[in-house]
């Protein structure tokens, strides 16, 4: 995304009072306790393994770790995770 | 899991990654085709589900990232149907339960009668029986239930109304009954006579012949109402009907006492309770009462009962209430006025309905022994009509009597 275009979009969310998410295609997570995640807007599985799961965002990615992760469910914008979660880690 | 029942009616599998990079196969899949319950089994191997048709699409993919797939388990309908064809005579036991089940269902297999109460059932069983309506008749032969009941009004004789309702497999008929007059009574001829001396008031015949006329005298056991009508050869006894009315007197001989004794509750009562046991009885309430002079003791017993039984265990309360004689004085106008009340009213008891005393006369009063006499004529008007039966005993008037009895049932 253009430097400018964003920056645009940047500003109609502050002066709209708008979500950022939903402007900016920004990740959205969701949490249940440590039982269950839901993120949104997320770009594909990097790595999955039963202790760590990486996935790929606009910009860097983000990793959810836990014991015996289970993917319930993946769609081309959405995951929910179930699991022993014991972190989530978003790098830039 | 949302639309988890679309996955079982396509039908699922639970695949296993055999061999191959786990997470280049997921990165390869994932966009392409739905998976989901991705997980990693105990041998370290990646599991997860895929619809049957998306399994298909998989494996050229799969076999692109140099693995290997191995199904693990198989749900939904399309493998229970594999199953079922497999076995043939359970699909067909299963068929044909369901036509079975169906078949049957189209059978009348009850037929009830409801509101007759004259009418024996069976009578109506079977009138519907034939008009179709049996046990394990099929229920499309059967006729439409309005014209059913319509038929069967008229096939079965004393009813007003039939009601034919047909549930699943049950047919209720509701029968409403003619209600029919009672029949009356078969009298034999008879004579309307005079029941005591009178002088006749009133005489309306109804049936049979008047012998006699207002202000006549009759005595007792006159013919007032004959039973014989007809002249000369042609007569015949009919069971004569009517009203007849005449003065009548009565003479009384009253004694009504000067001193009335009257009894009277004063109010005060002691209650005592009772436990019984048997046909003993405990005092459990009640002590150190002071006992009345005179007194009435009501009690009340209340015994104990399990469902239809009596047990020998109950309760009984006793009332004791004081009681009072009162003695008053009566003057002799009081006491004749009270007597010839007395009279009067045991007079009209007696003498039946619709009498009416027209006049009474004091014939003679003294006093005598605190009580006074009085001797009284009451003239009342009542009805004196009393049936006889007319006896013939004539030979020659025996089928007379026969075609007599014969009107008299037509009556």
């Amino acid at each position: 995304m253009p430097r400018v275009v964003r920056k645009l979009r940047n500003w109609t969310a502050r002066i709209l009072d708008l979500p950022r998410d939903v402007v900016l295609d920004l990740p959205r997570v969701t949490m249940i306790g440590g039982l269950q995640l839901t993120v949104e807007n997320h770009r594909g599985v990097l790595h999955f393994s039963p202790e760590s799961l990486r996935l790929a965002m606009d910009k860097g990615e983000m990793e959810v770790t836990g014991h015996e992760l289970v993917i319930r469910n993946i769609g081309a914008e959405e995951v929910l995770v179930e699991g022993r979660i014991t972190g989530v880690q978003l790098k830039a | 899991m949302k639309g988890s029942w679309i996955h079982y009616i396509r039908g699922f599998v639970t695949v296993k990654l055999a061999s191959g990079e786990a997470d280049k196969f997921l990165a390869e899949t994932i966009s392409k085709v739905e998976l989901w319950d991705i997980s990693y089994g105990k041998d370290g191997k990646l599991r997860f589900r895929v619809s049957v048709p998306d399994f298909f699409r998989l494996r050229p993919i799969v076999r692109r990232a140099g693995g290997r797939t191995r199904i693990l388990e198989r749900h939904g309908i399309p493998f229970r149907m594999a199953r079922l064809s497999r076995r043939k005579t359970f699909a067909a036991g299963m068929l044909g339960f369901v036509a079975a089940l169906f078949a049957l269902s189209t059978l009348i297999w009850d037929v009830q009668v409801e509101g007759n109460d004259r009418i024996a059932s069976e009578q109506i069983l079977q009138a519907a029986r034939a008009e179709g309506v049996y046990p394990l008749q099929w229920s499309p032969r059967m006729k439409d239930t309005s014209e059913l009941a319509s038929r069967l009004a008229l096939r079965i004789p004393g009813v007003s109304w039939v009601g034919v309702e047909k549930k699943g497999t049950k047919v209720q008929i509701t029968v409403v009954e003619a209600a029919k007059p009672d029949d009356r009574k078969l009298e034999s001829p008879k004579d309307i006579v005079a029941k005591t001396d009178a002088v006749v008031t009133r005489i309306v015949a109804e049936n049979g012949r008047p012998k006699v006329q207002r202000n006549d005298r009759v005595r007792k056991g006159d013919v007032l109402i004959s039973g014989i009508v007809g002249e000369g050869e042609r007569t015949k006894a009919v069971v004569s009907k009517g009203e007849v009315r005449g003065l009548v007197w009565h003479e009384y001989k009253i004694a009504s006492p000067l001193t009335v004794k009257s009894k009277g509750f004063t109010g005060a009562s002691n209650e005592r309770g009772y436990l019984v046991i048997g046909n003993r009885a405990l005092q459990v309430s009640g002590y150190g009462q002071e006992p009345f002079e005179r007194s009435e003791v009501l009690g009340e017993v209340k015994r104990l009962r399990l469902g239809k039984w009596t047990l020998p265990f109950g309760k009984m309360n006793e009332v004791e209430k004081e009681v009072s004689y009162a003695e008053t004085k009566l003057t002799e106008e009081e006491a004749k006025r009270a007597g010839l009340e007395q009279a009067r009213a045991e007079l009209l008891a007696a003498c039946g309905p619709g009498a009416v005393i027209k006049g009474e006369k004091l014939l003679h009063e003294h006093t005598e022994n605190g009580k006074v006499m009085i001797n009284v004529l009451f003239e009342v008007e009542q009805s004196i009509a009393m049936d006889r039966p007319i006896v013939q005993t004539s030979p020659d008037e025996t089928d007379r009597t026969e075609s007599g009895t014969e009107a008299t049932n037509r009556d």
